[in-house]
């Protein structure tokens, strides 16, 4: 061996024991006291940065436990979770939706939580809506802790529904509650000016036709699955749903044509004066909101004090532009300077938008839902386990903040609370939590969603009938069902 | 000793490449051939069992299967020919431009869309296309055209991926022809002029001729690339309307990442494998057979 060679062979092997080395003084550093928790979930919008605040303060109230969080996309996380899950490289704590529990139990690695609920400092389990409770419940074992609940509801346009005329006693813009206001509302917020038979404003636009369809599934009496687990998506009380939604397009159309796109685009862009959608869109309609609520949001969460006072100013042009405006309307001033006037305060308003329960157009109250649920690995030593559970229970108990990032919180007594009274959406859609209808526990959800997505597109574009579109989805899914060997339910498989 | 340590430098700057070959192209082709003869759920506490050929037959006789290899097909018969023919006009009228600087601008041009990722250029179309704020309706309204349901309608979905994989893959393909026509010797169209050869003769007499090689690496990149469409499809019109934009792979994707049923769709993968394969195989003997 030469000399070089032997330098060139010291040197890596130097490098090489120097990384050893390193190694094991990373290692020796007294960190065993600290227990370190990843936590996985899809909050990326403005609930993530809620998320963050509440596991700060987790952080600083129990020195020895860290959390960290890590936030994907939701059309990515379920794929990444659940193969991080099985190959046992997933996070220790894990946010899931209730309808993705059954895939997830079924793949094994969740951990139950029957302790979470029983002892001293349980979680009180009557402070928990039961039908949501139910959704936790697998093999008899607890096996999450809900943290919110976001049904479907009715969001509306305060100011379109004042300029129609649907107002209350007081002038306050009236939400429609039935079939018969819904349909005089869809009919009076029509408007073609020119006559052209294109509206230029929707009374009310269909936004994920799927989700409108499961929405009022339960309002007809329809659901998933029958008492005896089969799938009823075919049954008269579902087609008749598909009926209704099917009735307002046609000839003379309530509703934007399939092809238009105009669903919650529409009202964001204050063409549409109602749709049905999810709580979780709140976070896309405050970005559009107007000063004087900006305003009165900031100054209820203790704001950025600059913010608050650039929004006050804002708000006090608000005013003056609104008087000015009321002069010139009573005396039949400049024509320009009225529509300048009006095209500014509409601009400082932004989007007056409310929300409410769905109106009952079927023969009962019902609504779609879905909810937050915290999830543990499976087989977590004990010391990391317990440290798990004191997140969870920490979360759980600061539902009300967790509300304020646009959510239903899942404890009675976060609703009660008077703040929680102030958050005008989410106390509207709160009220329909004793009737959300939530998704099959079927590990073949997807399959079921996407049959009923063919279904419902097929027979809005008037391809099919209701009942022609929803018999070939049931079809298709029973098929996909015994071709994949999946259980139809996971009470199925459990007998 | 030296020849040693050149092949040991060889060998390492080659390692990178190498072993993210391996891993990432070598060994998930293995293991895709050996998933497509189990049945392997994600969510099943079952153990992995060999199934045969079932997962194949479960294919062909799959309506969804079938549906996408249609919709893969209407994407192919567009997006290959257009891509081919529109990047070679292009890259001969470059060629033919006698600014250099402009030459390298309108290069750069239509480079440059190629440059983007595909989810950049997705949403950006999607908002061209958008049918009640998009820019192509909003043009098309003050012309005093109605607008047109770009994405929403099954007839019009599919060509208005493929106009926008046009947009963005175009660029690409014509510089490399670009590149091949200026490999040709001048005096060949010099020599053609003498003989009174006019623009289209030279053009099929010695441009197409010459740069044939490179017009088969083209098609052939071309029709493997359309045959794996996924990304423009699914984030234009997530496979929608009615399915008439959900081509091969994303019903894959589907079938392996959202019902968890990798050995079912592994063997999908396979079969889409062996369209391409044949594909490519006909191109080659088509172009190198005319060529003889």
């Amino acid at each position: 061996m030469g000399a070089k060679t032997s330098v060139v062979i010291l040197a890596l092997l130097s490098v090489v024991l120097g990384f050893i080395q390193m190694g094991d003084r990373v290692s020796l550093v007294p960190d065993d006291k600290v227990i370190r928790l990843n936590f996985w979930n899809g909050f990326t919008g403005p609930d993530g940065r809620t998320m963050l605040h509440i596991i700060r303060e987790f952080n600083e109230d129990y020195p020895n436990i860290e959390v960290t969080m890590q936030r994907m996309e939701w059309s990515i996380y379920f794929n990444k979770l659940m193969v991080a899950g099985i190959d046992g490289r997933g996070p220790e704590v894990f946010i899931l939706h209730a309808s993705e529990m059954p895939r997830f139990q079924r793949a094994g690695f969740m951990a139950t939580l029957d302790e979470v609920y029983e002892g001293e400092d349980a979680l009180p389990v009557d402070d928990f809506d039961p039908n949501l409770l139910k959704q936790m419940r697998y093999d008899g074992h607890m096996i999450g802790v809900p943290m919110d609940i976001h049904p479907q509801g009715l969001f509306y346009n305060a100011k379109m529904f004042r300029e129609a005329g649907i107002v209350d006693e007081n002038g306050v813009a009236k939400p429609p509650t039935n079939r018969e206001e819904f349909m005089d509302a869809v009919r009076k917020l029509r408007i073609d000016k020119n006559g052209d038979g294109r509206p230029e404003q929707w009374g009310f636009a269909l936004t994920m036709w799927r989700n409108n369809f499961t929405s009022l599934l339960p309002q007809f009496g329809g659901n998933y699955f029958d008492e005896s687990g089969q799938c009823a998506i075919d049954s008269p009380e579902s087609i008749a749903a598909l009926e209704f939604m099917v009735s307002l397009g046609g000839d003379d159309p309530l509703v934007p044509a399939p092809e238009n796109n105009l669903g919650w685009v529409g009202f964001r862009q204050k063409k549409v004066a109602m749709v049905f959608e999810g709580i979780y869109m709140l976070g896309d309609l405050k970005r559009l909101e107007g000063v004087d609520r900006q305003l009165e949001r900031l100054k209820r969460m203790g704001g950025d004090p600059k913010q608050i006072i650039e929004l006050e100013k804002q708000v006090q042009r608000l005013h003056e532009l609104e008087s000015e405006l009321e002069q010139l309307k009573g005396s039949d001033g400049d024509p320009n300077r009225l529509k300048e006037l009006e095209i500014e305060v509409d601009r400082l308003k932004g989007l007056q938008y409310m929300a409410a329960p769905m109106p009952v157009i079927g023969k009962q109250h019902g609504t779609h839902g879905d909810s937050h649920i915290l999830c543990l690995q499976k087989d977590l030593d004990p010391e990391v386990h317990e440290a798990a559970i004191a997140f969870l229970k920490f979360i759980s108990n600061h539902d009300i903040q967790w509300a304020d990032a646009g959510q239903v919180p899942a404890r009675n007594s976060a609703r009660e609370a008077e703040v929680f009274k102030d958050m005008q959406v989410q106390y509207a859609f709160s009220h329909q939590i004793p009737y959300v209808n939530y998704p099959p526990r079927s590990p073949a959800v997807f399959e079921l969603q996407q049959q009923i997505d063919f279904a419902v597109e097929k027979a809005l574009r008037r391809r099919a009938t209701a009942e022609e579109a929803l018999k070939t989805a049931r079809k298709n899914f029973e098929d996909f069902v015994r071709k994949a060997e999946l259980p139809m339910l996971m009470e199925e498989e459990a007998k | 000793m030296i020849q040693r340590l050149r092949n040991a430098c060889a060998y390492l700057f080659i390692a990178p490449f190498a072993v993210s070959f391996f891993s990432f192209v070598i060994l998930p082709f293995f293991v895709a051939l050996g998933l497509a003869f189990v049945k392997l759920d994600l969510t099943s506490h079952e153990p992995v069992a060999f199934v045969g050929l079932k997962n194949f037959q479960e294919a062909l006789s799959d309506q969804y299967f079938w549906k996408a290899v249609w919709a893969t097909s209407y994407f192919v018969v567009m997006a290959v020919p257009l891509t081919v023919v529109l990047s070679t006009a292009v890259a001969v009228g470059m060629h033919s431009m006698t600014s250099k600087r402009g030459r390298h601008t309108v290069r750069a041009m239509l480079f440059l869309p190629g440059m983007v990722n595909v989810a950049v250029a997705g949403i950006l179309w999607q908002w061209f296309y958008n049918g009640e704020f998009g820019l192509f309706n909003h043009y098309l309204q003050e012309w005093g055209f109605s607008g047109v349901p770009w994405l929403s309608n099954r007839a019009m979905a599919m060509p208005s991926v493929v106009l926008m994989t046009l947009w963005w893959t175009i660029g690409g393909s014509a510089i490399l022809l670009l590149a091949a026509l200026q490999q040709i010797p001048g005096e060949l169209w010099e020599a053609a002029s003498l003989d009174g050869a006019g623009p289209w003769q030279r053009l099929w007499g010695i441009s197409l001729p010459l740069i044939r090689p490179v017009m088969l690496f083209v098609t052939i990149m071309t029709t493997i690339g359309s045959f794996q469409v996924f990304g423009q499809p699914y984030l234009l019109t997530r496979g929608g309307p009615e399915l008439a934009t959900r081509g091969v792979v994303q019903y894959i994707y589907e079938t392996a990442f959202n019902n968890y049923r990798l050995g079912y769709g592994a063997a999908m993968s396979w079969l889409l494998f062996v369209i391409i394969a044949m594909f490519s195989l006909v191109q080659v003997r088509l172009m190198w057979g005319s060529r003889k």
